[in-house]
């Protein structure tokens, strides 16, 4: 595949690599200086494989399912990152925290991306395994723990 | 018999979230619908659940990135792709073309 053609193919996903990093980081800088290192690890592991891949930019369904492998591609480089990037900054993220989303941005942070992953992104447990690269059983106990947490803080807004 | 009862709606209950989820197995969705539509007072319990799910979503941030910052990340990510990919030229044209792109992206 040529660069330009690989380009052409992820660089739509830009904003959503974004929503996800800030899951991870609720700042607008450093999110977007995750994306641009996820993107760059990425690259750097997997460039090979990009350039030896073939492609038929006629074929739509191809296309549709390469960007998706890309995006999970880039998505497990960002939560690497990120998530060791989020402990860091764990004392400046409480002032970062956008208003309204204080519960959400109490879990733990792969609790968080994962979440996001499901419910917002809608991939399906085994995407998620291979992302956040956890076996299955501990990616079902983030889901659930994280799931079980939101709601009760949910419920305790709603009857306090 | 009431326990036994008890068992299968526990075990039942539980598979509400991965049937709303999808992630349920074939077998086991259809085995759930089953099981759902010969008690239809359990479809109470997964609209419950569904709401959850529902309310759930709003809590998850949804981050909207400004035109300034998308047109910096791609702008970045293009530039690290003409960076850090290195295409073996195919013939003369082609490493001019690659030259090219190189220096234009710079």
């Amino acid at each position: 595949m040529k660069r330009k053609d690989f380009y052409q193919l992820v660089s739509p996903l830009s904003e959503k690599l974004y929503r996800y990093a800030y899951t991870l980081i609720p700042d607008d800088l450093q999110a977007e200086q995750l994306v641009v290192d996820g993107f760059n690890a990425y690259l750097l592991r997997e460039r090979k494989k990009i350039l030896n891949k073939e492609i038929n930019l006629e074929d739509k369904k191809e296309i549709t399912l390469l960007r998706r492998s890309y995006f999970k591609g880039i998505l497990r480089n960002i939560c690497d990152i990120g998530v060791r990037r989020s402990i860091h900054f764990l004392e400046q993220m409480k002032d970062m925290r956008p208003e309204g989303y204080n519960p959400f941005y109490s879990l733990d942070p792969k609790v968080r991306f994962t979440i996001s992953l499901r419910y917002d992104a809608q991939f399906t447990v085994e995407e998620i395994e291979e992302i956040v690269q956890l076996p299955r059983y501990e990616v079902i106990e983030k889901l659930h723990n994280g799931r079980f947490l939101l709601v009760n803080d949910m419920n305790k807004g709603l009857n306090p | 018999m009431i326990l036994e009862k008890n068992n299968d709606y526990l075990s039942y209950e539980k598979k509400i979230i991965p049937y709303l989820d999808g992630s349920l197995s074939k077998e086991d969705t259809s085995e759930f619908e089953a099981f759902v539509l010969t008690h239809p007072e359990f479809e109470e319990k997964i609209k419950t659940r569904q709401l959850e799910i529902q309310n759930l979503k709003q809590m998850i941030p949804v981050a909207l990135i400004s035109q300034e910052a998308l047109e910096s990340i791609q702008s970045e990510m293009r530039t690290s792709v003409f960076n850090l990919l290195k295409e073996d030229p195919k013939g003369l044209f082609d490493n001019f073309r690659i030259r090219w792109e190189e220096w234009r992206n710079r």
